[in-house]
């Protein structure tokens, strides 16, 4: 399969060279049947979903709900009203932040995260705390960036029940580590806390069947998979979306309505408040289809695999040159380095290279905690997706190491 | 000492002889190493900017009448390019730094890196500068022709600062409210000031303080003190100091 060939984005030229695009963890480009689909439904569809009877509302509603059963299925999700649609990882997070502390959370209690949460899986919790009297308990990562689930499970012993909820990334967006997530889950069920999983980076790099991790929650972005911006999703068990109160009130979320009373929608609506994002969240189908396609392309993950090992070991060589996240079993570590350069700093870096036509990520990720476990206040990343080739990475290790050059 | 036009003009035509970006960038880096640009002790958290992508730190002082600017970046290219600003704004008056803009850096170029998206803390450094500029602005310029203006300005200063509004626990002088001070080579001294608002009950207290912390510097003979409310005051003004002091920053 030539992956390349179907993403547009790939032959643009960056100051008369050629893009290669390492920034795949912040946003992936889109392949041709997601734009194909967007513009067909903006074209042909546009009418506002779930409301009214003529034929463009039933296609649109039609499209949105086709595209809620692709999740469903690529997430194994057991029934439609498992899956919310929102409008990205952030929103997705920051509903059950809302929702379930105001319902379980009281003056304290805890929400354990780990030391390498994205903000969004970090500031949520931390102002929901503040709302109730409760704390933040902080898993800490080790040097090598891997949280303990022995640990783990000693805060969660030791808590005796007053931890409520551990909320933690599936692969930290900066150390590209997968986590042991399904150990977790099933450490934290025995002390009956529940867990959201924040599956930004997971659901491009980890095959993600809800039910056989049984996490209580799965929250992740579309455009991270190939899908349009301003779409992402919220799996939650059933039980859980049932018990928790809704979120925004509004139009479609509603039964009925009195100025004494409102009853609420049933699930999924129940939380989808407002004119959706029904484009994007049709367009959730193709993209996942791509998405599948590429993940189950013997050679293109072998390919991933051979990138990811040839980063490591040229990056590895580079002097002065430290890499974040580097786990004891290195399959799992995803096609993502996140590093500092003695003499080099990272944004200066970031500026070359994209002089040289290659985009790379600088800054503090969104993770100032966890840099400054580490010491850092900026590091240079390059994450990388199954449309990427081997030759863009010898042409960036070289590009590194003359950007490297200008600047000590 | 050359005006603000004349260093961006002098800027531009330095750069005009580089024809790509990596001469550029390679001058940058240069001037980024080259430069020490502020002090070891002033880079606090008291002087620090801070951007997604890189750290600034800035401290300003006034001297005679013009502001002098050290500044740092934990980022070269950043750090050329603050050089590159610092010659432009640094010792010159709050006037000139209030009219003056920053198009010279479009002009060789380097737009991008003004950017707000680029959040490398220059932009906010740019907004610090002014806001400076903005705190100073009663600040007026010595010049060659009124020695006894030169000589006495500072001591002004200097007794204006021990004047307080009795609710605030920052001086007059910090706090912005002195909008002008002249003082001609006879020792006639004009103070134009403020309030921080327009119904201050002890509007009267503070003016007549002024103008007895003025008379009593040697050499001035006479005070005039005009109380003006426009254009209005606003913590703009205050100095970084005086919005340390009352948990604004």
């Amino acid at each position: 399969m030539e992956a390349r060939t179907l993403f547009p984005a790939l032959d643009r030229e960056i100051y008369g060279k050629p893009l290669i695009y390492f920034d795949n963890a912040a946003t992936a480009q889109r392949p041709f049947s997601v734009l194909e689909l967007q513009q067909r439904l903006c074209v042909e569809a546009n009418g506002n979903i779930h409301r009214a009877i003529h034929k463009l509302s039933a296609d649109a509603t039609d499209a949105y709900e086709a595209g809620r059963e692709a999740v469903r299925r690529h997430i194994n999700a057991p029934a439609r009203e498992n899956v919310i649609f929102t409008s990205g990882t952030t929103a997705s997070i920051n509903l059950v932040a809302s929702c379930f502390c105001e319902r379980y959370l009281a003056a304290g209690d805890r929400i354990l995260i780990s030391e390498a949460e994205h903000h969004s899986n970090l500031v949520s919790w931390q102002i929901a705390c503040q709302r109730h009297g409760a704390a933040l308990d902080v898993l800490p990562v080790d040097e090598a960036g891997e949280i303990s689930p022995e640990e783990l499970e000693r805060r969660l012993k030791a808590a005796e029940g007053r931890i409520k909820l551990v909320a933690l990334a599936h692969i930290s967006n900066v150390l590209g580590i997968v986590n042991p997530v399904r150990e977790v889950v099933e450490t934290a069920h025995r002390y009956g806390v529940p867990v959201l999983l924040d599956g930004a980076q997971g659901i491009v790099h980890e095959r993600v069947d809800v039910q056989a991790l049984d996490c209580d929650f799965y929250a992740f972005s579309g455009h991270k998979v190939y899908a349009p911006t301003g779409i992402g999703v919220l799996y939650g068990k059933r039980e859980w979306l049932e018990a928790l109160p809704p979120y925004m009130g509004g139009g479609e979320m509603i039964e009925t309505v009195t100025f004494e009373k409102t009853t609420y929608a049933p699930l999924p609506l129940k939380y989808e408040a407002g004119t959706q994002n029904y484009v994007a969240a049709a367009c959730m189908a193709p993209a996942l289809e791509v998405a599948r396609q590429l993940a189950e392309d013997p050679a293109l993950q072998a390919a991933q695999r051979e990138m990811r090992d040839y980063l490591l070991e040229e990056l590895t060589r580079i002097e002065g040159l430290r890499l974040f996240g580097t786990p004891r079993d290195p399959e799992r570590k995803i096609p993502l380095f996140s590093f500092v350069v003695e003499g080099a700093f990272a944004s200066d870096l970031a500026q070359i290279l994209d002089k040289m036509g290659i985009a790379v990520r600088s800054g503090h990720m969104c993770a100032e905690p966890l840099l400054h476990r580490y010491g850092q206040t900026s590091l240079l990343r390059a994450s990388l997706a199954p449309y990427n080739t081997l030759a863009e990475c010898e042409t960036f290790v070289s590009a590194l190491r003359r950007a490297i050059k200008m600047l000590r | 000492m050359n005006t603000i036009q004349e260093i961006q003009a002098s800027i531009v035509e330095e750069f005009s002889v580089f024809s790509d970006w990596m001469d550029k960038y390679e001058y940058l880096i240069e001037l980024g190493k080259s430069m020490p640009l502020i002090d070891e002790k002033e880079k606090t958290e008291e002087h620090l900017i801070k951007g997604c992508q890189s750290r600034v730190w800035l401290a300003c002082k006034p001297e005679n009448g013009r502001l002098r600017f050290s500044a740092d970046s934990d980022a070269i290219i950043t750090k050329g390019i603050i050089s590159l600003l610092l010659k432009v704004y640094d010792n010159q008056t709050p006037a000139d730094i209030l009219a003056a803009n920053e198009d010279f850096i479009e002009a060789i170029g380097l737009k991008e890196n003004l950017s707000p998206t680029r959040a490398n803390g220059l932009v906010s450094m740019i907004a610090t500068i002014k806001a400076y500029a903005a705190a100073h602005k009663g600040l007026s310029v010595p010049d060659g022709t009124e020695r006894q203006k030169k000589d006495i300005e500072p001591e002004i200063v200097a007794a204006l600062r021990n004047v307080y509004d009795p609710e605030i626990p920052v001086n007059v002088y910090d706090l912005g409210l002195i909008y002008e001070i002249q003082a001609d080579a006879d020792g006639v001294v004009f103070v134009k000031m403020t309030l921080t608002a327009p119904n201050c009950p002890i509007a009267d207290e503070v003016v007549a303080q002024v103008h007895e912390a003025v008379a009593d510097v040697p050499g001035v003979k006479e005070v005039q003190v005009d109380l003006v409310f426009e254009p209005e005051w606003t913590t703009d003004r205050m100095s970084e100091e005086a919005k340390l002091e009352l948990g604004m920053l």
